[in-house]
């Protein structure tokens, strides 16, 4: 029986939602199309993820276990991705849309001679291959795409599928993977992270977003204790990024991240149809503006015509009290 | 050290378009060079400019495409090559890289610079799909890079962080916008652009062997995007609407 198979992305030792998103959507379509729906994980401690995957309904789950995979790096990574699929030889390999996935979806493409589709928004199995949907033109228009042969790659955009339980007696399958340190042409020097205890963007539940109108300290300062209040992940425009007033892994948009929390505030933010482009999927949109013509006003649920550093204190100070009753 | 510099001229994102039976509809005259591809560049020409070397700018598009190789000519490039097609083609990522692919074939160079996707359609696939035909080491979504001796390293923007990593030549890096900030070119790049060599090549003339299946993937038609429902807008004194839309974020949407 023909596998849909999906990476599973781990960071921290933690398995990222985004991952059991595209893996309950490979388990609904294996059950309308009867396939199998297996995972793959590749790190250098499988076993606790592959407990863990057990919840989530694949039937197998694939393994491979080296301690190169403790950071991200595209050389092994390649390789084990390749090993397996020759191995397994599904009709898709599905990827949430991370950065380390987008990292080698071309390059794993090339090596099978596959056809790839990154960043999807919706895909479904046809006869021959995939079919389903993406955003183009900065996601001011979606298009839909199809791609023909065995497997096919593709990524998945976060927030495109929900997450459903679903017990089952998966087996663990571990695959062989050697790899010679030797041929690496790549070699990580050093990570700089951001400060650890900050919450993933891509998951938040909740992302306060800060753009050119937060200015300086003071605006900064009103952001963290919004964010703090509403334990939200601090995002930013290009704008901000740019100016070095917040860490480039905190931008929000087509160059940054595609977030899809529950809620989002724009603080200080125009609605340039880049940044819109990676926060357009989240649930309530609550924008913070001065200028009541302001693009962002088109897209929000509650538009707050106001100066930040008027708004912000009194709403702080509010949702404060709501949480403590 | 010579640095290739792959680049695409795409229509503007910011130019009116129209959907009409599913197919997209847009200026012709408002096409520009891929916003990635035109840091790729810039980062080509500080390097060079701080170490020595040269910058090959190459494209793959039809005859009006070559107004986008002048420009790289004009920001600081020292040559170019077009590899012209007809532009009634559906191309995808595989076959640029392949066609790409191809023409690197026999070439010598320190490395390939691609930018991270094209403004358009984001795909984001041809540099590591070049690099991985090319048996080239790699590195993607670059927001820095820095020449040391005979080696490059490149500062990434990962998923936990930035990684830093050495880079062996030959390779190929692809570069972010949030790398440096593009130069205007000057009147005076404008003028000597028109006399630096560009190495006109037709597709045909390159034998990649471009068959119909090396696009693999297809666009069966464009769709608007569902709109959003029109939400609210709360104008007056701050601290009454703070309170209101805070309190309804609360008993309306239930996400306090
Ligand atoms: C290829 C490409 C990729 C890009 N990728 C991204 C991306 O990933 N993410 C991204 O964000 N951008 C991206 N951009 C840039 C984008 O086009 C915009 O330039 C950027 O989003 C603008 O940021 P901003 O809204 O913070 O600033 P501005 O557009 O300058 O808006 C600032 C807003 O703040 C308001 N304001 C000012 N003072 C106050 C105050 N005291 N109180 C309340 N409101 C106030 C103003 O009315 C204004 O609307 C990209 C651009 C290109 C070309
Ligand atoms: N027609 C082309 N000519 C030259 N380079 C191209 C072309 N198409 C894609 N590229 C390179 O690939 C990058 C974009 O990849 P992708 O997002 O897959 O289209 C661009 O930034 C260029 O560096």
């Amino acid at each position: 029986m023909s596998t849909l198979l999906t990476y599973i992305s781990i960071n921290d030792g933690k398995i990222k939602r985004s991952s059991l998103e595209v893996l309950s959507r490979c388990n609904e379509l294996a059950e309308k199309h009867g396939l199998k729906s297996a995972a793959l994980i590749i790190d250098q401690d499988p076993a606790p993820a592959a407990e863990t995957l057990k919840k989530y309904g694949p039937s197998v789950i694939y393994t491979v276990k080296n301690p190169i995979f403790k950071n991200h790096l595209n050389t092994p990574l390649l390789k084990a991705l390749s090993t397996a699929v020759k191995q397994i030889n599904p009709r898709v390999v599905a990827f949430a849309s991370t950065e380390g996935s987008k990292d080698i979806l071309g390059a794993l493409a090339a090596n099978l001679n596959a056809a790839a589709l990154a960043d999807m928004s919706e895909f479904d199995l046809t006869d021959d291959g995939v079919k389903g949907k993406r955003p183009v033109m900065a996601s001011k228009i979606i298009s839909a795409v199809e791609a023909k042969g065995t497997p096919v790659v593709l990524t998945v955009r976060s927030g495109s599928y929900d997450v459903v339980e679903k017990q089952t007696d998966s087996s663990v399958e571990s695959i062989d993977f050697a790899f010679n340190e030797d041929e690496l042409k790549v070699t990580l020097k050093e990570i700089i992270s951001a400060s650890s205890d900050r919450i993933d963007l891509s998951e938040a539940e909740a992302v306060i977003a800060a753009g050119r109108g937060v200015k300086d300290e003071e605006g900064r300062k009103l952001i963290s204790e919004l964010a703090s209040v509403l334990n939200a992940g601090i995002g930013a425009s290009r704008a901000l990024t740019e100016g070095g007033a917040y860490d480039p892994s905190l931008q929000i948009g087509q160059t940054g991240k595609v977030v899809s929390p529950q809620l989002y505030i724009g603080v200080g933010i125009s609605g340039a149809i880049q940044h819109v482009a990676g926060m357009a999927n989240s649930k309530v949109i609550v924008a913070i503006n001065k200028d009541p013509d302001a693009p962002i006003f088109d897209i929000a649920d509650y538009g707050l015509v106001g100066d930040l550093y008027k708004v912000l204190p009194p709403f702080i100070e509010e949702l404060k009290k709501i949480k403590q009753n | 050290m010579k640095f290739y510099v792959c680049i695409k001229q795409v229509p503007d994102v910011n130019a009116p378009l129209q959907i009409k039976d599913g197919q997209l509809v847009q200026d012709a005259d408002r096409n520009i060079l891929n916003a990635y591809d035109a840091s790729s560049i810039e980062e080509a020409l500080v390097i060079t400019e701080a170490h020595g070397g040269e910058v090959e700018a190459v494209l793959i598009g039809p005859e009006k495409a070559k107004e986008t190789l002048r420009k790289a000519l004009a920001m600081g490039a020292d040559s170019g090559t077009h590899i012209v097609t007809s532009g009634d083609e559906h191309y995808d990522s595989f076959a640029y890289a392949k066609i790409l692919a191809t023409f690197f074939k026999d070439k010598e160079y320190g490395y390939i610079l691609c930018g991270k996707q094209s403004q358009d359609t984001d795909s984001g696939l041809t540099g590591s799909m070049l690099a991985e035909m090319l048996n080239l080491p790699y590195s993607t979504n670059a927001v820095g890079l820095e020449l040391k001796d005979d080696h490059i390293v490149v500062k990434r923007q990962g998923d936990t962080g930035q990684e830093m990593i050495e880079l062996a030549s030959p390779g190929l890096v692809t570069c972010s916008n949030d790398m440096n900030d593009p130069r205007i070119p000057s009147l005076k790049g404008i003028m000597q652009s028109k006399r630096k060599p560009v190495n006109t090549v037709a597709l045909s003339d390159l034998n990649a062997g471009i068959s119909e299946a090396d696009t693999k993937t297809n666009i069966l038609s464009f769709e608007e995007k569902p709109e959003r429902e029109p939400g609210k807008k709360y104008e007056g004194e701050p601290e009454e609407i703070a309170r209101q839309v805070a309190q309804l974020l609360d008993t309306e949407e239930n996400v306090i």
